[in-house]
């Protein structure tokens, strides 16, 4: 059966509304598959934090005695003043107070400026390492010296004092000599490190 | 709104059919003028459906054979046949009885056809110019074998006996298919003697179709339905009796009217009412309308069809959203409950931290805090260590003194405090290139005070010895040990023995100790 042109033009309306409700179809199905996408999405990520959010709760004891424990250590690297920023003045303070005390003869130092130390992927973004390096040269009486510098040092707290390299050698200053002059010349590179937690509260 | 035309011998009648519901709307005479009346109210509804239904006499049916075939070669022959029988073809159809099985397949036909079609062209035209949209055109006798089937005639042989506006129609149905109809003129008589009339009437067609062979003369008594007009059916029940030929059961027509499924009748009207209500609700296949007649309609119905197909499409696509929307509020209600079930862990894990010791911090600051501390700890070391345990080797190796001393703690992918940079690891090589190994280094340089420095042998062993007990610790190793003299084969071997006395610097020697810490 063939139509005429007038009666094609009869035809074209339905037609049209035709393919407006075929559209109006496939518009509603591609708009529920989005919501339902959507929906499985969503459906996905709470199980993942109830997941996570679980396994946090049945963690909790071991938590517990994980944050004792730290908390321990945390308290003592504040209290040692590892925690905090740099205290520079208090660093040449105590090196000051360690020739004086030890007698010394000579020691010479130099604080390299401050810089960031690589750390574990993963960590809060609000907690930073830095280590500022220190060479130390010391004219030393004996070696016996070095090593009480060292302990003073520590003690003296305000970083942690990882020390990187210590060289000693002879002046070559004779033994017999009866003016007690420097026999023993040594070198050292220290890092002294501190930790910045912006979460802390003082 | 569906419209009848119902066509007699003597006054057309338009019926509107809704719902069910005939009633009559416009009754034209037969003539010229009924034409024009017809046309003048057709403009009036432009564009309206019409089922045309003829209830006319001098109907023909004619039985033919033709070969068993299909499609256009059927249709080809059917119309050379009807063509061969009638003058005017524009009424004319061919209703298939069925194939006959024999040597040759073939198939009957039933053609039929109005003696006159000139009583309705006139009125198909008018339909036609005015745009109405017709359905088809029926006879009576093409829709008795519906109506027989309503009333409850089984699949055998059955006469159809109703009393029409037109007459007395008479329809012979076999296996559901038409087989022969007639129309007897009636006039207004007493119930009595209708009913003896419809007996007499009905012999007289069964007599008839015996002659052509149509009926066999012997075999079970022929069914006849007989529709009796209402309120008559007693008399017609006491009149026609059955015997061994025929066997009558009389319907009431208001019973019939129930039976057919038409809501409500015109008063007054004969039983044609149940044909029409037929025509719009079971209408047959075989009409007497060409397709050029139809054409409208056929239009109106590809519009309504195409329309169809969409809202079809759409209620499909409403159906699927909707079960895909019961997935998503199911899918969100079983989150909104992992949610709870979430915030309630969440809620439990906050009501126990808080009794938690007061860190100052975060716990996750807390946690990286000593974590990352007590790393870059492990990869440091104090030098007192390795001057202690020197000083004590020293004390039974009075021969040696030291020059220098050397120690440094080295790594390789270590990231401890000699790691200093800001920037994260490339990636999971890097990070396994990292592992981390430190060790401190110990450099000890001497010489041996020896009153016989020539005596390479003794120097020699000295040292070693000295080595040796370096090694006294297993977290110490030997690195490497430079001899005062190579005595290696891949070294240069040199002294000056020619001098009676032992003069110059005493043999220097250089030991390197290592301890991994990490």
């Amino acid at each position: 059966m063939s139509f005429s042109t007038n009666e094609l033009r009869q035809l074209a309306l339905p037609l049209l509304a035709c393919l407006a409700l075929l559209g109006a179809g496939s518009a509603l199905i591609t708009w529920t598959e989005a919501r339902n996408a959507a929906a499985d999405r969503a459906l996905t990520a709470a199980r993942a934090e109830r997941s996570q959010a679980n396994e946090r709760l049945m963690r909790i004891a071991e938590e517990e005695r994980e944050v004792k424990e730290k908390l321990e250590i945390y308290q003592r690297l504040k209290r040692a003043g590892i925690l905090g920023e740099e205290r520079r003045l208090e660093w040449a303070d105590a090196m000051a107070r360690i020739r004086t005390e030890r007698e010394l003869p000579d020691l010479r130092y130099r604080v390299e400026r401050q810089l960031p130390l690589k750390t574990v992927p993963g960590k809060p973004a609000n907690v930073e390492f830095y280590a500022s390096t220190m060479r130390v040269v010391l004219a030393l009486l004996h070696e016996g010296d070095l090593l009480h510098f060292l302990s003073d040092l520590r003690a003296s707290g305000n970083a942690y004092y990882a020390v990187r390299s210590c060289s000693l050698a002879r002046t070559g200053q004779p033994i017999a000599s009866s003016v007690l002059s420097p026999r023993l010349r040594a070198e050292c590179e220290i890092d002294l490190i501190t930790v910045l937690d912006l979460a802390a509260k003082t | 709104m569906k419209r009848l035309i119902y066509f007699s011998a003597d006054d057309h009648t338009v019926y509107t059919w809704s719902r069910g519901s005939l009633a009559v709307e416009a009754k034209f005479p037969g003539d010229d003028l009924g034409v024009t009346a017809f046309r003048e109210y057709l403009a009036q509804h432009r564009g309206a459906l019409f089922y045309a239904v003829a209830d006319l006499a001098g109907e023909d049916f004619h039985e033919e054979m033709i070969p068993y075939l299909r499609g256009a070669d059927r249709e080809l022959v059917v119309q050379r046949r009807l063509a061969q029988r009638y003058r005017d073809t524009r009424l004319a159809a061919a209703l298939s009885l069925g194939q006959v099985r024999g040597e040759r397949r073939n198939e009957r036909l039933l053609l039929t056809s109005f003696t006159n079609t000139q009583r309705l062209t006139p009125w198909l035209d008018a339909l036609a110019e005015l745009e109405a949209k017709l359905a088809g055109v029926f006879s009576v006798p093409l829709l008795a074998p519906a109506l027989a089937g309503r009333l409850g005639a089984g699949r055998g042989r059955s006469f159809v006996v109703t009393a029409n506006s037109a007459g007395l129609r008479q329809c012979y149905v076999d296996e559901g298919r038409l087989r022969f109809a007639r129309l007897e003129r009636t006039v207004d008589m007493a119930p009595e003697a209708f009913a003896a009339f419809v007996r007499s009437e009905t012999g007289r067609l069964a007599q008839y179709l015996s002659t052509l062979r149509v009926l066999p003369r012997e075999g079970p008594p022929i069914q006849v339905i007989v529709v009796a007009p209402p309120g008559q059916r007693g008399a017609f029940e006491r009149t026609l009796v059955s015997d061994a030929r025929l066997s009558f059961l009389t319907i009431d027509q208001d019973e019939a009217v129930r039976r057919v499924g038409v809501k409500s009748t015109v008063p007054g009207q004969g039983a044609e009412q149940l044909y029409l209500h037929l025509a719009v609700r079971r209408p047959p296949r075989d009409q007497f309308a060409r397709r050029e007649d139809r054409r409208s309609y056929v239009l109106w119905q590809l519009r309504r069809a195409v329309l169809a197909a969409g809202a079809l499409g759409l209620a499909g696509c409403a159906l699927y959203a909707g079960a895909s929307w019961l997935d998503i509020a199911g899918t969100r209600a079983e989150a909104d409950r992992v949610q709870l079930e979430t915030q309630r862990a969440r809620e439990e894990y906050q009501r126990i931290t808080s009794a938690f010791p007061v860190t100052q911090t975060t716990t996750d600051n807390l946690r990286a805090t000593v974590v990352e501390f007590t790393k870059i700890a492990r990869q440091t070391a104090p030098p007192e260590r390795a001057l202690v345990y020197l000083s004590r080797v020293l004390e039974d190796f009075p021969l040696i003194e030291l020059d220098a001393l050397q120690w440094r703690v080295e790594g390789k992918g270590t990231r401890g405090a000699r790691a200093r940079t800001s920037a994260p690891p490339a990636g999971p090589a890097a990070a396994a290139e990292a592992a981390p190994t430190t060790s401190e280094i110990f450099e000890i340089s001497g010489r041996v005070n020896t009153a016989r420095r020539s005596d390479y042998r003794a120097i020699t062993a000295e040292v070693q010895r000295f080595a040796d007990a370096l090694r006294a610790d297993p977290a110490y190793q030997i690195e490497r040990t430079q001899l005062p003299f190579d005595v290696t084969s891949e070294g240069t071997l040199s002294g000056d023995i020619s001098t009676a006395t032992e003069t110059g610097e005493a043999p220097r020697f250089t030991i390197v100790l290592t301890r991994r810490i990490l």
